[in-house]
C-alpha cells in the first residue's frame, strides 16, 4: 500500500516541467518527511490555485478575484500600460522595480505560422482599454524574437488612430554578458539603441 | 546523425522551460528537427540565430538514426531581418516556410530546395510587396515536390485544350474531361507558367507579366493548392 502512494506522487511529480523520474523520487520522499502541517500546506496551495486562479477582468493577469492586485493598487501610475506575452513576465518586471504603472497581458504572441491571429489574443481588450482609460503611454515588452516584433509592430498600428505614446523595451547585451559572443543582429540592435553617457 | 551543413529556420517550438525544438531546411539533409539547449535564455550562445528565416551554418550531432539532433553550432550568414521587420513580407516568408514543410520530404539532398528558399528570401528582402516572387516561389516548389500542374495539352490523350481539372492538376479535354471544378486558362497564362517554370531563377527579373495576368496566376495557383495538392496555408494576412 505504501509503495502504491509513494509510486503515485512519484508519477504525479514527473509531469512538472524539468522533472524526471529521479528528482521525483527524492522530492517524494522529501514530502513524505516533510512536517504534516507543511505537507498539507503545499497541497492546499495546489488545491487553492487550481479553485480560485482565473484571469483578472481588466489585464488578464492571474488573480484569486475579479481584478488583480496590481489593478487595485491605487498608488500605480494608471497612465501607463505595460504589455507582455504571458503574466509570468508580470513577475519579472515587478522584480526589476523599473515600472509602476499597470500590465496588459496579451496571452500569447502572434505567430502566422501556428495560426495565431490577433483575434486570438486580448488585442482588443488592450485597445479598448487605452480608449476608455486616458492611457498616456504603452510599453511593450513583448520578448525580443520574431513573434513578440510582429506583435508589437501589430499593437503599434492597432493604437495608431489614439493620442497615446507607444514605446519598447530596449534591445541589447545582456548585463555580464561579453561582446565577443554576441551575434551580430543583438550587436546592431545594440548599437542602433546606444545612448549619450551622463 | 552527426554533420555540419547550411541550414534555414522554418520554425521554432518550444520545449520544456528554455529549450527549442528548430525546424530547418538543411543543403544537405532535406527538412530536420533539431534540439537546441537552453536558447531563451538571455545569454544562450545562440544569440538571434534560431529566429525564423535565418540562413546559419550549423552542427548536428546525434546518433545516425537519432530523429532529432542536438544542434551544437549556429553561425549566421544571412540573418534576414529586414524581412522579419516587415510585415507583409515575414507572412509571404511564412508561407514559403509551411509549404517546404508541408510538401517537401525529410530526408535526401534538397540543394534546389535550399536554393529556391533563399531566392524567395531574398527577393522578398528586397521587395516585400512583389507579387512574382511568391508565385515563381510557389511554382518551383510544386515542380521540386512532383506537384506541378500539367499545362501541356490533354495528360490523357494529348489534345488541345485549356481546360484545367484542379482535382486532377492537368488540363483535360472536351472527351476525357470528369467531374468536378474546373478553370479555363488563357493562352498567356499557360505561356507565362512556362517561362517562370524554366526561366533561370537569376533572369527572372526579366519577365514583366500584367498586373491582370498576374492576378489570374495567383487564382490559378491558390485552386491548385486547395483543390488539386489539398493544401491549406495558415499563415493569411491580419
Amino acid at each position: 500500500m505504501a509503495r502504491g502512494v509513494i509510486e503515485n506522487l512519484i508519477e504525479q511529480l514527473t509531469k512538472l516541467p524539468g522533472v524526471g523520474r529521479k528528482s521525483a523520487q527524492r522530492l517524494a520522499f522529501f514530502i513524505l518527511n516533510m512536517k504534516d502541517e507543511d505537507a498539507l500546506a503545499l497541497a492546499g496551495a495546489i488545491t487553492a490555485l487550481k479553485q480560485n486562479a482565473r484571469f483578472c477582468q481588466k489585464c488578464f493577469n492571474i488573480t484569486d478575484s475579479d481584478t488583480c492586485e496590481i489593478c487595485r493598487d491605487s498608488l500605480r501610475d494608471r497612465k501607463r500600460i505595460c504589455v507582455v506575452e504571458e503574466p509570468s513576465n508580470i513577475l519579472v518586471v515587478e522584480r526589476s522595480g523599473g515600472f509602476n504603472g499597470l500590465y496588459h497581458v496579451l496571452q500569447g504572441a502572434l505567430s502566422p505560422i501556428d495560426g495565431i491571429t490577433p483575434a486570438m489574443l486580448r488585442i482588443k481588450e488592450l485597445v479598448d482599454r487605452v480608449h476608455n482609460d486616458g492611457v498616456d503611454e504603452v510599453v511593450i515588452a513583448t520578448n525580443p524574437n520574431t513573434r513578440g516584433e510582429v506583435t508589437a509592430r501589430h499593437i503599434k498600428e492597432a493604437l495608431g488612430s489614439f493620442n497615446v505614446a507607444v514605446t519598447r523595451i530596449a534591445y541589447g547585451l545582456p548585463l555580464g554578458g561579453d561582446i565577443e559572443f554576441a551575434d551580430e543582429i543583438t550587436m546592431k540592435k545594440s548599437l542602433e539603441g546606444r545612448t549619450r553617457l551622463e | 546523425m552527426t554533420g555540419r551543413t547550411e541550414g534555414i529556420v522554418l520554425r521554432s517550438r518550444t520545449l520544456g522551460e528554455a529549450d527549442l525544438i528548430i525546424e530547418y531546411l538543411t543543403k544537405d539533409f532535406g527538412t530536420r528537427s533539431a534540439f537546441a539547449k537552453s536558447p531563451r535564455k538571455i545569454k544562450s550562445r545562440f544569440g538571434g540565430s534560431l529566429e525564423p528565416f535565418t540562413h546559419a551554418r550549423i552542427a548536428l550531432t546525434g546518433k545516425e538514426d537519432a530523429n532529432l539532433p542536438r544542434l551544437t553550432q549556429s553561425d549566421i550568414i544571412r540573418s534576414f531581418h529586414p524581412l522579419r521587420e516587415n510585415t507583409p513580407g515575414f507572412i509571404k516568408a511564412c508561407q514559403f516556410a509551411e509549404l517546404v514543410m508541408k510538401l517537401l520530404p525529410s530526408e535526401g539532398r534538397s540543394h534546389n530546395a535550399f536554393a529556391l528558399m533563399l531566392w524567395g528570401l531574398d527577393g522578398l528582402e528586397k521587395d516585400p510587396a512583389s507579387v512574382l516572387v511568391p508565385l515563381v516561389f510557389k511554382l518551383r516548389l510544386l515542380e521540386l515536390a512532383g506537384y506541378a500542374p500539367a499545362l501541356n495539352g490533354c495528360t490523357r490523350c494529348g489534345g488541345q485544350t485549356d481546360v484545367f481539372y484542379p482535382r486532377d492538376g492537368a488540363l483535360l479535354c472536351g472527351g476525357c474531361k470528369k467531374e468536378g471544378p474546373a478553370l479555363g486558362l488563357s493562352a498567356a497564362l499557360i505561356a507565362l507558367h512556362k517561362s517562370l517554370s524554366v526561366f533561370p531563377l537569376e533572369k527572372l527579373s526579366r519577365i514583366k507579366p500584367s498586373g491582370a495576368l498576374l492576378t489570374e496566376l495567383e487564382r490559378f495557383v491558390e485552386l491548385h493548392f486547395s483543390e488539386g495538392v489539398n493544401v491549406h496555408i495558415r499563415s493569411v494576412k491580419f
